[in-house]
């Protein structure tokens, strides 16, 4: 029986792999990929005691620290589709048929990207709706795009569209722009960016390939149309929670609940970290952090129980 | 005989990167198109696969979009 199984390889979950194995814990971490979401990210320069990384290259960086680790466990190319409660912890199951026992879990799978939900949106998947700016927006040089959503992705999708398309649009459904200040005034300076605010997506157009974006501007309350070749949604997260079930608490996006001075969940022996959780600010370096805490406190846990 | 693998990528895509590195270390060669510069390729790509979007692996015809491991894993019977 393990002691701890780490579900994911973004920042959380190697973080607590990096931890679980120097506590000597019998660890497994389960992950599809390494690097979490910002593995596509072209440049992040907010990685602490890192000037400048690649998503890429931070992605490499995590791996090859959660695999210098001894007597770490790394089952990598999985995902965990299940968690049962079982006699003294838990039973894992995931894709790949593997059945794991533990008497504690930490969940760092983070979240992925939330979907707009209107029509053309799933139709034309692929076909112009672009899910990661640093892949694709090189096909679309010469072209017009429109980045759905004014966070920091959104505004980074912008800069990574200017680089290439002739025309961006941004489309802002409310009056501000949430997005880092220094981003955003980065791209304003680029004359072929117009920013749409309080406009609200309704459909994707086009037959075989996106062709335009219907839109309610609320400031008149018309429906318009804009021609455009390409839309990249970038309007936040869901986190990934269904393998759980019913196990613990969420709050009302999902996200899981967490005491913030432990992560532990509303489970008893399931503790969680990062974008997973009900957390105010989404960021690699928080994720890492409260992955650590996470494992500090199931150590103190696991010890607790062991003594008893 | 070895398969005959093409893969259709941009220079900024992580998902192209993961692809080429499981590659080269599953010793598998393959030829590259990039399709933010070559027309003709992204052409190609699209008749191919339906859509616009990268990484594009073409494995003696049938055709991955995206990067899913354990689906390559497959398709190049490795395991």
């Amino acid at each position: 029986m393990y002691d701890l199984v780490i579900v994911g390889g973004g920042p959380g979950g190697v973080a607590a792999g990096v931890y679980a194995a120097r506590k000597k814990l019998n660890t497994v971490v389960v992950a599809e990929n390494f690097g979490g979401q910002s593995a596509v990210s072209a440049d992040i320069q907010n990685w602490i005691g890192t000037k400048s990384v690649s998503g890429f290259d931070l992605a490499k960086n995590l791996e090859e620290h959660l695999r210098a680790q001894q007597d770490l466990e790394i089952v990598d190319g999985d995902l965990v589709t299940k968690v049962e409660k079982a006699d003294g912890g838990f039973k894992v199951s995931t894709r790949g048929g593997k059945l794991l026992d533990t008497k504690t879990i930490l969940v760092a799978s983070g979240s992925r990207h939330r979907r707009l939900g209107v029509p053309g949106e799933d139709r034309l998947d692929g076909k112009g709706v672009v899910w990661c700016s640093t892949c694709d927006a090189p096909l679309f040089g010469g072209k017009t795009v429109a980045v759905v959503g004014a966070g920091n992705a959104g505004l980074e999708a912008v800069r990574d569209s200017l680089a290439y398309a002739s025309k961006v649009y941004l489309i802002v459904r409310g009056e501000v722009i949430k997005g880092d200040p220094q981003t955003l005034e980065e791209i304003k300076k680029d004359s072929r960016l117009e920013i749409m605010y309080l406009a609200e997506t309704q459909e994707i157009l086009g037959d075989k390939f996106v062709t335009g974006l219907k839109y309610l501007d609320k400031k008149d309350n018309q429906v318009k149309e804009l021609k455009v070749d390409g839309v990249f949604v970038e309007i936040g997260a869901v986190p990934n929670v269904e393998f759980l079930g019913d196990l613990v608490k969420k709050d009302q996006y999902n996200a899981i609940i967490v005491d913030h001075t432990t992560q532990q969940t509303s489970q008893l022996g399931i503790w969680a970290a990062g974008d997973v959780t009900s957390l105010l600010y989404r960021q690699n370096n928080i994720s890492a952090g409260d992955a650590v805490k996470a494992v500090l406190n199931i150590n103190d846990y696991l010890s607790k129980i062991n003594r008893s | 005989m070895a398969k005959n693998i093409t893969i259709y990528s941009t220079p900024t895509c992580v998902y192209c990167k993961m692809a080429k590195e499981f590659f080269k270390k599953n010793n598998v060669q393959y030829t590259e198109h990039n399709v933010a510069e070559d027309e003709k390729a992204r052409e190609e790509m699209v008749e191919k696969s339906h859509q616009l979007g990268v990484p594009v692996i073409d494995i003696d015809g049938e055709v991955h979009v995206g990067f899913n491991r354990s689906e390559l894993e497959r398709a190049l019977g490795l395991k």
